[in-house]
Formats: C-alpha cells, structure tokens, sequence
C-alpha cells in the first residue's frame, strides 16, 4: 500500500499466495522483455537516425526469418511455457476437482444464492442435509473456519452475478439455471470484502457481502447456535425461505 | 441534379475514395461522442455523486446534475458500443480500407461500387438508430457492451432503448459484412497485372485479414442479436433462465459462447489493419525494407487463424470445465507468439535503417509501444488461474484499452496523417502534429496503466461507486489522477481538430503526388488529388511494396523504386505523376 492505495488486497487463503508469486514473476518476466525490446528501439531511434545510412538489406531472407521466429519461440515460448505448466501443477480453487474435494474430512459446505442485489447463504446444520428445518442461513455474511476445505455451491435467481472474494484471489459466476462451484481453504482470521464481479443491474456496485473467517471453535458455536435459532424459527409455510438445492454429492 | 453538384459529388457517389471520406467523417463524429461518454466515466470514477461541470444541468436535470447508478449503466454501455461499432470500425476499416486498398492493388474501384456506397449508407442508419435508443422513456442500452442475457432480456432491462440498440449492433452487422465481402472481393479479383500476394503492401494484408473475420464472425454476432430481440419481443426464452423461466427455460450462457465466438475476433479485426499500417510506415520511414516481410504476414494470417479459436478465455470464470479452460489457456498463450514475430519484425526493420520522425512514423512507434504493454499484459490474462483474480476487474479494462483503444486510436492517427496529402491534397502542420502524438501518447499510458494498478489492487470494472467496498477506499487518489490524465486527453484532441481545420482553412495544397518518397501504387502510379478511376492506365507491377535500397541514391538521386517502376526506365527524380 501506497500513497496512492496501490496494492494487492490482503492474502487470506492457502492459493491466494501461491497466485500472488505467479502474478508477480509473470509482471517481471513480461516487463523485462518490454524493457528490452524498448531499450532496442531507443537505441536504434538514437543512433539509426536521419543521417544514418540505412543498411542495404533483402528484408526477407530466410534466415532472417528463422532468427525472429526463434527469438519469439525463445522470449514469449517460455512465458507461456511457465505459465501453462504453472496452471496445471497449482491449481486454484476454480480448478480443483470438485468431487475429489467433496471427500476431504472436516470440509465445509455452502449453498450461495445470488440475486439483485444480495447473497444469501445457507449451511446445512447438524444433520448434514439442505433443505431441512435445521439450515443456517445468513444473508450477505458467510462464516467459514480458519483451515478447513469450504465448498460453495452457487446459483442465481434473476441475472448472472460473480462471487468474487479478492482476499481469496477468487472469482465464479453465479449463473440462473446453473449450479456452480467453488473451493478455498482460508488461511487469516478476520472478516474479508464479497463484491460483485459481475455486471446485474442498478445496484450492482452495493452487492456488498462478507466473508467472516473465525477459528474452528468459534465457527462450531456459531453454527450450532445458528441451528438451534433456525429449528425453532422453522415456518413449513414459508415456501420463499426454502430455497436450498439438493447439495451436488447427494444429487 | 447537376453533375458535379454537392450532392452527386459527395452524398450518391460510389466512387472507393469518397466513400472512405464519408466513413472517416461519420467514425470520427462516434469517436468524439464516444470520448464524451469516456468523459463522464472518469468524472464519476474520480468525484462519485458529484455534480458533472459544464454539462450535468442540462444532461441530468433530474440527479441534480450528477449521474446516477442507472445513467452511469447507459454510459459505459453505449461508451464501448459506439467505440467499437460506430467510431473505431468506420475509421479504420470503413474509410482507410475504401481509401487505400483499391489504390494500393492498382484498381480502378471496389469490385461492387454501388454495394461499396450501399453499406455506408447501413451503417450511417445503425448510426442513427444507436442514436434514437437515447430517446427510449427508459433510456438507452444499460446491460454491458457485451449485453449479457438474463441483464439484457426484458427481466433486468426493459424498454425499448436496448432493444433499438441491440437493433443498431444488428444493422451494423450487415454494413461490415457487405463492406467486407466487397474487400475480400476487391483483393482477390481486382490486383493489378504483377501485384502478387507477397507485394501486396501490409495494409492491404491487414485490411483483407480483417474483413475475412469480419464476413466469418459478425454474422455470429448477429446471430446472437437476433435470438436476444426474439427474448425480448416475441416471448422466446433461448437465454432465459432462473425465476423467469417457464417450462425449463434456455441457456445465458450460450450467449456468451456465440458473442465472444465473435467477441475475441473484433479485438483481431480492429489491431489486423494497426499492424498492417505499422508494418508500412515502419518500413517507409526507416527507408529499409520491411524485416522479414513474408514471416511478418505469415503470422498476421496465422493470429487471423487462431483468433477463432481462443475465445473461451472471456468464459474462465463463467463455468467452463477445468479441461475445456486448459485448453482455451494454451490455444491463448500460443496466439502470443505470432504477435511477437510482427513486433519483433518492426523493431529489425528500424534496426540499422535511417528513420525519419515525421508525423506517420511518431503514431506507429506509438503504436508499437502501446501494443506492446497491452500484449504483453494479455499474457497474464490468458493464464487460467491470474485471470481468476483478474477477470473483471479495471485490469481488464485497461489491458484492452491498450490494445482495442490506444493501439488502433494511435494506428488511425498515423493513418490519418500518412493519407491525408493524397486524401485531401492538403498538408497537416507537423508541430501541431508532434504536439498531438506526444501528448496523447504520454496520457494514453497514464489513463490505461493506472486503471491496470486499479484492476491489479482488486477494483472491479463497472462499479458506480466503487468506493462502497473498504478495501477500494484507498484507490480514490489513483482513480483521480487517472481522471486528470482522462481529462487531458480529451483536450489534448483539440490539438488534432484544431490541424485539421487549419489544413483546409488556411493550410499548404500539396501538389507532390509523393512527399513521402515511397514506392507503392497510390503514391507513384496515381497524381494528387486522385481522380475517379484513380489511374491513367492500370500499374503493370513489378517488386513488392518496400523496395528500399540507399545503393541507389548515386545513380538515381533517390532510395526506393516504385511498385511498378521498370528499372531500364527509371528516372533521377521522383517518380509519381505530376
């Protein structure tokens, strides 16, 4: 942070560091060869000026060729080449396999629905099953424990918004007629910004929300408790409040 | 009608050059209306909720002068819409594309004049029609340029402000796509006896690239148009689903897939004709020949191929399946090598020539740079898991304004200046020109690199008050100074408007048919001002476009030989017709 607020936001999860390094050897590798090739044209604007003879040269020799299309393989090939193998050995919460992570002991499950212009989240309570009278729900709020696997269903009612989290480095749409998923493992307790990344309307830019990141233990009072208040607050009539889906496992 | 009247001369003509002139006029009229709309942006971005100076009163009565949430929608909406379809496309395409290709390949016309004319004419209605959804009770388009469905359909937008624009994008369509069925006609059909595919000039290369993506893309677009209208006004639901869906309802994001189908190719239609320019200018005004010339178009055709196949990367975040990502992210990463091949081949072009800083060559080194940090940047975009952070945010938006914005507005410049002797057979000022590059490069720069430090600090794109979220509380100041630079920008322009107003007022006549001294067609082989029918008699060619050799100052008192000079004939002076 600067005098002009220039900065990552803070790193809040287990991928947003391992992202923070790509990002920033990527900027260094790409300026590196802008500075480069920049340096190369101020030196020829300098010294091949008006008054320099212009080298009598065929443009169009094939070695001529050969040397750019190998200085382009060798400069931008191995960006790339970093990158790609970088993406497929680190892959971030929007990568991972879903199912795999469905398995992991102690993960944590969310259903997120979006709409104009709010999220509500729901956790499935003490029996583990959404849609029934114990389910936690939070509106523009999501409580996770620190270190453990969370898994995020996501949908929308009305137009596609995007669940971004910039202290997690992560981003998904949430798209009507479809689920979504998403995973991270926070790292840092403390409450971190939920913004819209998507385009849904008049008030986009106030889809505020927060993501609480508390310890294992505060988490299980708050949740127990949030089940405990939803039981006896329970209304079967109350067809708008139940709006969870059957979790992708179950399905 | 009196032959010869305004009206025949200037209004019916079929003949390429008038033509182009109309589209350069209509495009820049959109450029300014565009750069307004960027104005207002800017003024929210940097003093949220504040009355706008000068205009807010009249424009916004009702906010007090100020914008609100919903006008700042419209505003950036039409902002992208009337820049890529109505300004930047016209300019570039529309007039320099008319203007030159048919000069450059010896014709003596495009293959169809009247359709030529015809698709002007569309587009001046598209124009028209973008207009009149200003008029709409609800008010224009306010979904994104890229008019997402659901946003789009009738349940977040509705009204018939965004149908008439989505209307506007459709008619637009049928202008580019006869404009570039026409051109890919012209550069097949109509190159003059000798005019091989290797001695085609680059910008011809660029311009006849760019209109085969065009004709093979923009019908997906309208496609994508189309089906939206049916959502709106004929109770279809292709793209409808959620709460408003009956009976199972469609698909957004098949929206999606048919409009960045079409999405990532426009980006390839506006920088093909940059690059084609650059690469001709690079070459004249270093008096050397263009390094690597076949490679150089080798790779223009190879992005050309590969710009269809790298769209997904607009989708990462949209749900596309880990695998289907990878691969969009390879096919992504790959399109950056050609590219380097083309910047690579400009700077050994100027390598060891002798350049020339004249006004054309100050906008095409300009473009060099600004293409290249957005290229550059576009590398960490098109890597899955940046993207996951970056996607949306002001890094976005700044990375292709580098290229989709300052790349192609700097590339027209240079085009504007390069073409207007023989255009208008007028000379700009070339102060007044150094004074306009130098600035707008400068702000370019600042105005797009510090919305990238806002994207690369977490800023969503599209955010009326981003300054709701804590942790964008402190971008406040770089979001003013970012507008400052904006600000500047705008005036900075006045500078061009200001030359080319001098030009026809009070500025030289330019009687030389070649005050570059270069030596494609329409510079040696046509006189200025270029009649109809453009030649005497149709260039018998013979080398290719950037015949450059400083060997032959002893002998001819001159360094290049025209595209159609025999040279058992060629004479001390400068060739071209006098």
């Amino acid at each position: 942070m600067n005098a002009l607020g220039v900065g990552l936001p803070p790193d809040a999860s287990i991928d947003a560091g391992r992202l923070d390094v790509v990002l920033h050897d990527a900027l260094f590798a790409v300026s590196a060869i802008f500075l480069g090739c920049l340096a190369v044209l101020l030196v020829a604007l300098v010294r091949h000026g008006r008054r320099h003879t212009a080298a009598a040269e065929s443009g169009a020799t094939a070695g001529k060729m050969l040397r750019s299309a190998g200085v382009a393989l060798g400069l931008l090939g191995i960006v790339d080449g970093a990158l790609f193998v970088n993406a497929l050995r680190h892959p971030t919460g929007a990568l991972a396999d879903f199912a795999e992570a469905d398995k992991l002991p102690g993960v944590v499950r969310i259903e997120l629905n979006a709409h104009q212009w709010a999220w509500d989240a729901r956790y499935a309570g003490a029996d583990g099953v959404f849609g029934t009278a114990d389910d936690v729900t939070s509106l523009n709020r999501i409580v996770v424990p620190e270190g453990a696997p969370v898994l995020v269903e996501l949908a929308a009612t009305d137009v596609i918004h995007s669940f971004f989290v910039p202290a997690l480095r992560l981003k998904r749409d949430a798209v009507p007629g479809r689920i979504g998923t998403v995973s991270f493992t926070a790292t840092t307790t403390g409450t971190f910004e939920i913004a819209c990344a998507q385009l849904c309307g008049v008030n986009h830019y106030k889809m505020r929300g927060e993501l609480e990141v508390v310890s294992p233990s505060e988490y299980a009072t708050w949740l127990a408790r949030g089940s405990d208040l939803a039981t006896r607050g329970y209304d079967p009539d109350d067809k708008s409040a139940h709006w969870a889906w059957p979790w992708m496992a179950a399905r | 009608m009196i032959a010869g009247s305004f009206f025949s001369r200037y209004i019916v003509s079929t003949d390429h050059k008038t033509v182009g002139k109309q589209y350069l006029w209509a495009g820049l009229v959109f450029l300014a209306l565009g750069g307004f709309l960027a104005m207002l942006l800017r003024w929210q971005l940097a003093f949220p909720g504040a009355r706008v100076p000068l205009v807010g009163g009249l424009l916004f009565p009702e906010s007090g002068g100020a914008l609100s949430p919903d006008v700042y929608a419209k505003v950036f909406t039409t902002h992208g819409l009337v820049m890529i379809f109505f300004a930047i496309t016209p300019v570039l395409i529309g007039a320099f594309g008319n203007f030159v290709v048919p000069l450059q390949i010896g014709a003596r016309d495009m293959a169809f004049p009247r359709l030529n004319a015809a698709s002007f004419w569309i587009l001046v209605a598209s124009q028209l029609l973008a207009l009149a959804s200003f008029l709409a009770p609800l008010g224009t388009a306010s979904a994104g340029w890229t008019s997402y469905p659901p946003l789009s359909t009738n349940v977040g937008t509705p009204g018939w402000g965004q149908s008439v624009m989505v209307l506007a994008l459709l008619v637009n369509g049928f202008s580019t796509v006869l404009g570039g069925v026409n051109l890919i006609t012209t550069v097949i059909r109509l190159r003059a006896p000798g005019m091989g595919w290797l001695r085609l000039p680059a910008t011809t290369w660029g311009m006849f690239l760019t209109s085969i993506l065009n004709v093979t893309f923009v019908p997906v677009l309208g496609s994508a148009a189309l089906l939206l209208l049916l959502d709106r006004h004929l109770g279809t639901q292709f793209f409808i689903a959620g709460a408003s869906a009956r009976a199972g309802g469609g698909d957004p994001i098949a929206y999606q897939h048919l409009f960045w189908i079409f999405g990532h190719p426009e980006v390839y239609i506006l920088i093909l004709p940059a690059w084609g320019v650059v690469t001709d200018i690079v070459s004249f005004f270093s008096r050397k020949p263009a390094f690597a010339y076949p490679l150089t178009v080798g790779a223009m055709i190879a992005v050309t191929a590969l710009s269809g196949l790298v769209y997904g990367h607009h989708m990462f975040v949209a749900g596309l399946g880990p695998m289907l990502g990878q691969a969009f992210m390879a096919l992504t990463l790959v399109i950056s090598i050609p590219s380097a091949v083309i910047a690579l081949n400009w700077l050994q072009t100027i390598w060891r020539g002798s350049v020339r800083l004249d006004s054309p060559m100050l906008y095409a080194l300009g473009v060099i740079i600004v293409f290249g940090m957005g290229g550059l940047t576009g590398v960490l975009l098109g890597d899955l898991s940046l993207d996951v952070y970056l996607h949306d945010t002001m890094f976005v938006v700044g990375h292709f304004h580098l290229i989709m914005a300052s790349a192609t507005f700097l590339a027209s410049f240079a085009a504007i200046h390069f073409w207007f002797p023989k255009l208008f057979a007028r000379r700009l000022d070339e102060n007044l020109a150094r004074a306009h590059f130098s600035s707008s490069l400068v702000l370019l720069i600042l105005v797009f690199g510090g919305q990238m430090l806002a994207g690369y600090s977490g800023q969503p794109r599209r955010l009326f008050d981003p300054y709701q979220y804590e942790f964008l509380k402190p971008l406040l100041p770089l979001n003013r100074w970012t507008s400052y630079a904006a600000f500047a920008l705008a005036t900075a322009q006045l500078l061009f408007v200001w030359n080319v107003v001098r030009a026809f007022w009070r500025g030289a006549r330019e009687t030389d048919p070649n005050p570059w001294r270069v030596g494609t067609l329409e510079w040696t082989c046509a006189p200025t001002p270029v009649p109809v029918e453009n030649f005497a008699e149709v260039p018998q060619v013979q080398r290719g476009p950037h015949a450059f050799d400083a060997a032959l100052q002893a002998s001819l008192g001159r360094d290049f030989l025209g595209q159609a000079e025999l040279v058992s004939e060629a004479k001390p002076q400068s060739v071209g017709v006098k």
